[in-house]
């Protein structure tokens, strides 16, 4: 402690209570301290500051005691800096019951301490502690005050008439500082100077004051006043200026009823009632409402509202059948407010059902019913299949041409020659065919092969002449495509038609196959020219020449003839081990002779006899030609009439019609159409062997014509062989037969 | 309205004037709060004009029924009058209103319209009414009340302030007794009309 001038000391002395003057006489117990405020910065917290007095010059601790209101017991402050200095924080685990705290301020310092006024906190909840709500806490809120403090100020909330006679207003109550406040309403009515007070502060509840219709004067203002009171003081709120003519408010219409009823037109409706709430006079037109309607499906979410005008009843057309539908209506006066909404109305609209919608419905389902069964009925009874109706039929092979209808006609002819194929008859033996022939040597079945491709087009291929055999089918036993492919071959354009390179490779193939045929006794099949029906040639030499030979075309026939003939000598020549020079020569010579003498004759439409080995010889070399000996058909099979000493074949077109050929050649019996090629004899005679299983008829025989049967071997080749001898004696009569059984060759005829 | 040969001229029923009449005063009363309402807010805040417009309006002298008991017991023919009196009150300052609102700086244009529809139509409900009156009482009702009205100079004050309280006590007194009418109106209504059974 400083020494103060003594001057200063002796100035104290004046004020200093004598006991202490002794020690410091400048020094003095505190002066009061005052509670300035206590404030409740969040929830269930409090702080209180107050101001220090005087600290009389020396060191001066304050300390905060506070007390529950009733309880004797005191606590000091908890935490006296969280809240800055002289401060005291409460937190909720202090002051957390609802009761009154007293706190009190003490100032101590050496010379003596003294304490406070006491400040009153009341831990007031917002509003009053509603215990009905659930497990949740209610936070305290406090309210400080100090004690001895007048009334806050009051203020008029709101005044209502509900029926233009009464009216009532209400205000806001104030703080009281915890001592009980009265309220006083005053009011002046206009004109009159007089104040009155509010003749009933109980029928509109609390803080209100309610004006009967003694005590309401319209087109008035009242100027109203409240007054709070309490012990300490009171306080008067502002003046509230109210003309009851404006501040009409009705209450909600009553007796909402809804109800259906059915229009004259059938439809249903809804017939909404209600009526003016009770204490309104409409009747005497005091009061003129208004009223206002709102409806909504109860799973709605918008309101529909409609106002009505001062009728009490309203008719509802658009509703939803099956709805249910809430309901409510309020009113207004002319010049009013408008009151709250009625409490809600129901009503359950029914489903609607329409005699008409069922029995729409019925018809629909009946008459689908019946068409159903009708079908059902129709498809049964013509065994349409319906399996293969919905799922489409898996698409068999097919080859492109070939009609499986006409297959299993029996159009062999028109099928095959679709194919651009002659008809031949299928034989059991092809496949041997087929085989004998692909084991020919392996170098000359390279060779062989395009040949074997090429010459099962020949097989196929019939000049122009669509008839096809039921017994068609060899030579293509490999594959019904691979005739096509022949077939199609088959069809190449003349311009494709390379004959020179075609011979050339037929010497050779011809030369090397006729060493093997020497070997193996393989059957090679002269070139088939019955009328109908595609022949399948072994020989490949006809063959080539035969596919060769394009269909319908005129153009090199004199070609054609050369070469399909040269073939032919050429295979004749071939297996006779050698080819004599002047043998092609004179072949072709005659075939040159054959050809242009059958051009001009053929032309000429000369008789089959007389023509015959000409015009069978160029059936035979030219397929396609037309013949009236043959149908308008691609192809055709061609008996082999005979053979002339030139080495030519003579031909037949098979023609059931023809009568002639029968006449000439009449075979009795046997329907020998197919020969095979059964051996080959010396060389150079083809043993040739007829299907037909007949025993004991000449091959000379020229068989009606009829399918094919099959050859027995053996037999055939004992009774029916043939030599296919060298150019002197090229004499082949197979007579209907389309095959050229080699092993019916006999040399015999030599 | 709907013309009834009856045996003289063509009438219009007492019903649909009175209808008439009712839908005439309601819209006047309409326009009126509002026109007040639109002043109130525009030139009277804060200004406690309303502490001063009390006992201000010149038709306050003629006694007219202030709560429904009082409205009921009086004869309608009295009633009659009261309205007539009032409605002839209000003819002159109707007049004037609309030629000294628009002196007010910056009026807003729903204010001057309001007052001159108002105007308009007080003329044709005091013609309305004058039928009924007639058709009631051929003989007159006697005793014509009127109010006669002073407030023009206030009107034409110098003093801002002044000016515009004149105004606002205008448009209160106009507010007041439109709706007077209108009560009245509406009573006689569903009395003679409909024997008080609205």
């Amino acid at each position: 402690m400083k020494r103060k001038s003594l001057q200063q000391s002796i100035s104290s002395i004046t004020y200093v209570p004598h006991h202490l003057i002794l020690f410091h006489p400048w020094q003095s117990p505190p002066g009061k301290p005052k509670i300035v405020r206590c404030h409740s910065p969040e929830k269930e917290m409090l702080a209180c500051w107050w101001k220090p007095g005087s600290d009389g010059g020396l060191l001066t601790s304050y300390t905060l005691l506070y007390s529950k209101e009733g309880e004797g017991q005191t606590y000091e402050c908890p935490d006296y800096t969280s809240a800055g200095p002289s401060s005291c924080y409460f937190n909720k685990k202090h002051i957390n019951s609802w009761t009154t705290y007293i706190i009190t301020v003490k100032a101590i310092n050496e010379m003596g301490s003294s304490i406070s006024e006491p400040h009153y906190v009341e831990a007031a909840s917002i509003g009053k502690p509603e215990k009905k709500k659930s497990n949740k806490v209610v936070m305290l809120n406090f309210i400080s005050f100090s004690p001895g403090q007048p009334p806050g100020k009051p203020e008029l909330i709101k005044c209502r008439s509900p029926e233009k006679e009464t009216f009532s207003c209400w205000w806001k109550p104030v703080s009281d500082g915890g001592l009980p406040t009265n309220y006083t309403l005053f009011y002046n009515n206009e004109g009159e100077e007089s104040f009155y007070e509010c003749p009933d502060y109980t029928t509109a509840g609390p803080n209100s004051c309610y004006f009967d219709k003694k005590h309401t004067s319209l087109w008035t203002i009242y100027n109203i006043t409240i007054k709070a009171t309490n012990e300490m003081g009171s306080n008067i709120s502002e003046p509230h200026y109210v003309d009851v003519t404006y501040i009409v408010q009705p209450n909600p219409p009553v007796n909402l009823s809804l109800a259906l009823n059915k229009h004259t037109d059938g439809k249903l409706y809804l017939l909404m009632n209600w009526s003016s709430p009770p204490l309104a006079d409409v009747r005497s037109g005091w009061l003129t409402l208004e009223y206002e309607l709102r409806l909504k499906p109860e799973e709605g979410e918008e309101w529909e509202t409609i106002f009505v005008g001062q009728r009490t009843k309203y008719k509802v057309f658009s509703l939803i059948p099956g709805e249910k539908y809430i309901a409510q209506v309020r009113c207004k006066s002319d010049h009013g407010e408008w009151s709250k909404w009625s409490s809600e109305s129901y009503i359950h609209l029914p489903k609607e059902f329409r005699l008409k919608d069922m029995m729409v419905w019925v018809f629909v389902a009946v008459l689908s019913s019946v068409i159903c069964l009708i079908m059902i009925w129709m498809m049964g009874l013509k065994g349409i299949n319906m399996v293969a109706c919905i799922l489409p039929p898996v698409p068999g092979p097919k080859i492109k041409g070939l009609d499986a209808h006409l297959l299993e006609a029996g159009k062999n002819e028109e099928l095959l020659s679709a194919l651009g194929c002659q008809g031949f008859p299928p034989t059991s033996d092809c496949e041997d065919l087929l085989v004998e022939f692909l084991e020919i040597d392996d170098s000359e079945d390279q060779q062989l092969m395009p040949n074997h491709e090429k010459g099962h087009p020949n097989k196929n291929l019939k000049s122009g002449n669509k008839e096809t055999d039921s017994d068609s089918g060899r030579g293509s036993c490999d594959s019904p495509s691979l005739l096509l492919e022949k077939c199609k071959e088959s069809r190449i354009p003349p311009a494709e038609f390379q004959t020179p390179d075609f011979s050339e490779t037929q010497v050779k193939a011809a030369g090397k196959s006729s060493q093997e045929t020497q070997n193996r006794d393989p059957e090679l099949k002269l070139p088939d020219f019955n009328s109908d029906g595609v022949k399948s040639s072994t020989w490949p030499g006809t063959q080539l020449a035969s596919s060769q030979i394009p269909k319908g075309s005129y153009h090199n026939i004199v070609e054609v003839c050369k070469v399909a003939f040269s073939a032919m000598n050429v295979n004749v020549s071939a297996i006779r081990m050698g080819n004599e020079e002047k043998h092609p020569s004179k072949y072709s010579k005659n075939i040159e002779t054959i050809c242009e003498g059958e051009m001009t004759q053929r032309r000429k439409g000369e008789s089959f006899h007389s023509k015959a080995k000409a015009d069978q010889a160029l059936q035979w070399l030219l397929p396609n030609e037309k013949s009236p000996f043959l149908s308008d058909k691609p192809m055709d099979y061609v008996e082999i009439h005979k053979v002339n000493q030139n080495g030519a074949l003579a031909v037949l077109p098979k023609q059931k019609e023809n009568s002639d050929k029968t006449e000439i050649y009449p075979i009795p019996g046997t329907t020998k159409e197919y020969a095979k090629v059964t051996r080959v004899v010396d060389n150079n005679v083809l043993v040739l062997m007829p299907e037909s299983r007949v025993q004991g008829m000449p091959v000379f025989q020229e068989p009606p014509k009829e399918s094919a049967q099959s050859l027995h071997q053996s037999q055939a080749e004992k009774n029916m062989s043939y030599c296919l001898t060298a150019p002197s004696e090229f004499r082949l009569q197979t007579g209907g037969l389309e095959y050229m059984d080699p092993n019916s060759f006999m040399c015999s005829f030599k | 309205l709907i013309c009834s040969c009856q045996r003289r001229a063509c009438q219009v029923s007492l019903g649909d004037l009175f209808d008439r009449a009712v839908k005439l005063s309601h819209y006047i009363h309409s326009l009126s709060s509002e026109m007040f309402n639109e002043f109130d807010e525009r030139y009277a805040q804060g200004r406690g004009f309303i502490t001063k417009a009390i006992n201000s309006c010149h038709t306050s002298s003629l006694t007219t029924p202030e709560d429904k008991e009082q409205a009921q017991q009086i004869h309608h023919e009295d009633l009659l009058n009261l309205v007539m009196g009032v409605l002839n009150s209000w003819n002159d300052p109707l007049l004037h209103l609309v030629s000294e609102v628009q002196t007010i700086k910056e009026a807003p244009d729903t204010i001057l319209w309001k007052a001159v529809e108002i105007e308009e139509q007080n003329k044709r409900l005091l013609e309305g009414m004058e039928k009924i009156v007639g058709r009631l009482h051929p003989g007159g009702l006697g005793n014509e009340l009127y109010s006669r009205w002073s407030g023009l100079p206030s009107l034409q004050l110098p003093d801002e302030d002044s000016r515009l309280f004149a105004f606002y006590n205008l448009l209160h007194c106009l507010r007041r007794d439109s709706h007077k009418i209108d009560n009245y109106l509406k009573l006689l209504k569903c009395r003679l009309i409909h024997d008080s059974n609205c």
